[in-house]
């Protein structure tokens, strides 16, 4: 298989991931305490693969690295603003307003497009890298996409709909992911800038949309514990497989 | 001066080090909710930044003694705070859960020194020069751990000057590890991995549990995020072009 498919592969995988997420819906909507904890274990999950990123960096590169996670806060904030969405909140189920609905779905594909330029810039520093981010952001999207098929089912949405729209939401990632992988065949010296990028953006989105909605929905200790897990099993993965 | 003198010497520069994190706030007077969560937000960004490397410095060691220390580190968290929580604390001027957060910052940041007390002390059996570059790094890459540490204490209402002993406190184990670890540097090197990985997950623990949750709070969830990942990936590089 050439490495770009590879990249196609991985990318729709996570974003295909999405549609899992609908799953736990036909039997109900989910408590607030297990969408509050799926928040808590996509955040962990986010932050390994962030992680991740940045110790694939070599030390002498470090400086383009830490200006691309500059960049990338930036540009996720700037774009947060741009929508409207400054200080929206993800797990507002009974709030179905249009608006409402059209942010959580534009918030969605600011998630997206930071997962598809990680799973990207990953891929181009070596494929196994690529493909060890794209499962930690698969395994990310799987909340995300019950977050997102509750709030379409609140507004009356079939669940196959939600389904349908949640990875197309996320499809964007597919999109993002090739380009910045084609681009840095083109332009190897941006990798640093790039992973930093993804890493910084990654982290942001973490600290911006998943913790703060996990926090409302159940206590800070079970919340530390579960980001904690998922941190710690992906630390010690990540670790197991570079020895 | 003899060798073991010497590595209680550094040790003490690099203790000494850690009162620096706390010149910023001599500039910070008045105490708002925003100055709250903005310091906590600096604070959790800068530990998860130190949790960042230390991770990658243990598992470069021994992937499975780091993943080891972690789980002895949530134990740990687990079981302090839940001494805490029995006791009606006082910390200076400060009562209740104010007080429980400053102390468990202390006495995260202060474990956590063991295991760099146990980095320089190690380095000193490596040679001169090794000593030398270790021993100015963990200097340097203490002055932040104490900004986190005064950032914690400060808007709770402890002084300046309880903020520079609390941070040269904080460092305190690394004088005194070092020596032993520089003594008997072949039965101290092993626990170097379990050591990183229980400081790396204390710290995340300590961040989440209670400094994101009152800057959330007390700020508003936007500048928290932006706050906490710049200072996150500042850590980062810092500790990287050391």
């Amino acid at each position: 298989m050439m490495p770009w498919m590879m990249v196609v592969l991985a990318a729709s995988a996570a974003a295909g991931a999405t549609a899992l997420g609908i799953l736990p819906l036909r039997s109900g909507r989910p408590a607030s305490r297990w969408m509050a904890w799926s928040s808590a274990l996509a955040g962990g999950l986010m932050i390994a693969a962030s992680f991740a990123l940045v110790e694939s960096v070599p030390r002498s590169t470090t400086l383009q690295m830490a200006l691309g996670a500059v960049a990338g806060i930036g540009v996720l904030h700037l774009a947060r603003v741009a929508i409207g969405a400054r200080d929206i909140r993800l797990h507002q189920l009974d709030a179905v307003t249009d608006t409402y609905g059209r942010n959580v779905l534009r918030v969605g594909m600011i998630h997206a497009a930071a997962e598809g330029a990680a799973i990207g810039a990953a891929m181009a520093q070596d494929i196994a890298f690529g493909v060890f981010v794209a499962v930690a952001l698969a395994l990310h999207n799987v909340p995300e996409g019950t977050l997102l098929g509750a709030v379409l089912q609140a507004r009356g949405a079939s669940l196959q709909r939600a389904a349908v729209l949640g990875v197309a939401a996320n499809s964007g990632q597919v999109i993002l992911a090739l380009g910045t992988y084609l681009a840095l065949l083109r332009w190897p010296a941006g990798l640093a800038l790039l992973l930093g990028f993804a890493a910084g953006a990654l982290v942001y989105l973490v600290l911006v949309d998943l913790l703060p909605d996990a926090y409302e929905g159940a206590g800070a200790k079970s919340i530390a514990l579960t980001v904690v897990l998922a941190l710690w099993t992906f630390g010690l993965l990540h670790g197991v497989l570079r020895g | 001066m003899s060798a073991t003198w010497t590595v209680f010497v550094y040790g003490m520069v690099t203790a000494l080090a850690t009162a620096l994190g706390a010149v910023p706030f001599a500039f910070v007077r008045t105490v708002s909710a925003r100055v709250l969560s903005a310091s906590n937000a600096v604070a959790s960004g800068l530990m998860l930044g130190a949790c960042f490397g230390l991770v990658a410095e243990g598992t470069a060691i021994g992937a499975w003694q780091t993943g080891l220390g972690g789980l002895a580190g949530v134990v740990f968290i687990l079981a302090t705070k839940r001494i805490l929580d029995g006791h009606d604390l006082e910390f200076g001027e400060v009562r209740g859960a104010g007080a429980r957060r400053m102390v468990l910052i202390v006495v995260v940041m202060t474990v956590h020194s063991i295991a760099e007390g146990v980095a320089i002390g190690a380095s000193f059996a490596g040679g001169a020069v090794l000593a030398t570059v270790i021993t100015t790094a963990i200097a340097v890459h203490n002055v932040p751990e104490g900004l986190a540490i005064s950032a914690v204490l400060r808007p709770q209402g402890a002084s300046l000057g309880a903020c520079a002993w609390w941070s040269f406190f904080s460092s305190l184990p690394q004088p005194i590890v070092a020596v032993p670890a520089f003594l008997f540097v072949d039965a101290f090197a092993p626990a170097l991995p379990y050591g990183m990985g229980f400081a790396a997950v204390a710290m995340v623990f300590m961040v989440l549990v209670e400094l994101l949750p009152e800057a959330y709070e007390e700020g508003n969830r936007a500048n928290v995020g932006v706050l906490v990942s710049l200072s996150l990936i500042a850590m980062v590089a810092f500790q990287r072009l050391l």
